[in-house]
């Protein structure tokens, strides 16, 4: 399973995304706001579960801002980390 | 909620601005007045403005929402001596906060009570939350952690138009704390935690909702249902780090005191819901309230906070707090 894959699936469970498929999630749609409608309390969520699932650490906002724009922008910098 | 509930409640919202009463040049007139003659002097003027800011039906009312649950089934003599106790109150804070900031810090003497108790949670290295509310002075009373040896970062939002200045900007010395603005970048979030996990201690109001309100959960407080901010207590289940609630209060003329009133913990991993939160919430209300019965004008939110739950589509900006 991709990063993509796995990230998409971990956000409906871990988010409680209800009514939401994983192939429904695009990649480039945009976390927050509109989009997947991720608000910033989730922000913090996500950074749990990116940690908890992955083992990647979201440390600062010069890290986070980038990686928190899109499904794609946060695997990306999933798998740079993993690399 | 219903939903006429819901319209109060965004009107109320509307009526109220954390501005600062009072116009630039009668500002300016208290500052005159402590750097020529000091505190004594600056209270000498305090007392009959405060009178005629009281005689303004805006301003009781104002006062009348904490008061009337805080002294129910007082008349209107009673009601009119209390209002002016709370203002005059408020008065004093701000004049100490500018007198700290004009005439330097040892205007005031701050004694902390539950030091040793915040150094053994700082030596956890999870970082530290102190969640504050809008009682005596905190920007005063913060002037006491400096024994903490540890950046303290505040999540602070400046009304747009406020004319009142913190006391750092009187001394004209810069800001002692580093700011996080909740109108960045996911409400500050990512910089909160940041903040905690490099072990640095995080100041956030606990008792007032600044954003969204399905950022908060309502809890029960003087006898009625407020909504107040759950993301102080989200940020600890993510990162571990312990709560403080933390209030300082006015003693006398020259001194303040700073209290751990409870430490709170919150469990691990508590996840997305809002509800899990409420416990500790809760403990926080019922901590503020034990603040309100022992320095019961020393409490200043000036809005009607039982008038809470918004519609979900209300369109205010996100924010953590």
């Amino acid at each position: 399973m991709s990063v993509k894959e796995k990230l998409k699936r971990v956000l409906i469970e871990d988010l409680n995304l209800e009514d939401v498929e994983p192939d429904e999630i695009t990649d480039d749609m945009a976390l927050f706001g509109e989009g997947l409608g991720l608000d910033s309390l989730d922000a913090v969520e996500l950074v749990v579960i990116v940690q908890k699932h992955f083992g990647v650490e979201i440390k600062d906002m010069e890290e986070g801002r980038p990686a928190l724009q899109t499904i794609s922008t946060l695997a990306k910098f999933i798998e740079d980390r993993l690399a | 909620m219903s939903s006429s509930n819901s319209r109060a409640a965004r009107k109320a919202r509307r009526e109220w601005t954390s501005r600062s009463i009072g116009s630039g040049w009668q500002h300016q007139s208290f500052y005159l007045m402590i750097r020529f003659g000091g505190r004594r002097a600056a209270y000498l003027l305090l007392y009959p403005v405060v009178f005629y800011y009281v005689l303004l039906p805006s301003v009781r009312q104002k006062c009348r929402y904490y008061l009337e649950r805080r002294f129910p089934g007082g008349g209107a003599w009673a009601r009119f001596k209390n209002s002016y106790r709370m203002t005059l109150e408020l008065g004093k804070v701000l004049v100490d906060r500018a007198l700290v900031g004009i005439l330097g810090p040892q205007q005031v003497k701050v004694s902390l009570h539950g030091q040793q108790d915040l150094l053994a949670l700082l030596a956890e290295k999870k970082g530290l939350i102190l969640v504050n509310a809008h009682v005596g002075c905190w920007q005063v009373a913060m002037s006491a952690l400096g024994f903490m040896e540890t950046p303290v970062n505040l999540l602070m939002q400046r009304e747009e138009g406020d004319i009142d200045r913190h006391y750092f900007e009187h001394a004209g010395i810069e800001c002692p704390y580093r700011i996080i603005d909740p109108r960045g970048f996911l409400g500050g979030a990512l910089e909160m935690i940041e903040v905690l996990k490099r072990g640095e201690v995080l100041s956030v109001m606990g008792d007032r909702m600044l954003g969204k309100d399905r950022n908060g959960v309502d809890v029960s407080f003087l006898g009625g249902q407020v909504r107040m901010p759950f993301s102080a207590y989200k940020l600890a289940s993510a990162t571990g780090a312990p709560i403080v609630a933390l209030f300082s209060y006015k003693t006398g003329p020259d001194s303040y005191e700073l209290k751990l009133y409870r430490t709170i913990r919150v469990p691990h991993d508590l996840g997305r819901g809002h509800d899990v939160f409420v416990p500790y919430v809760r403990e926080f209300s019922a901590t503020l309230e034990t603040f309100c019965s022992e320095h019961p004008f020393q409490f200043f939110n000036f809005f009607d906070m039982w008038q809470n739950s918004v519609a979900e589509s209300d369109p205010e900006p996100d924010s953590l707090t």
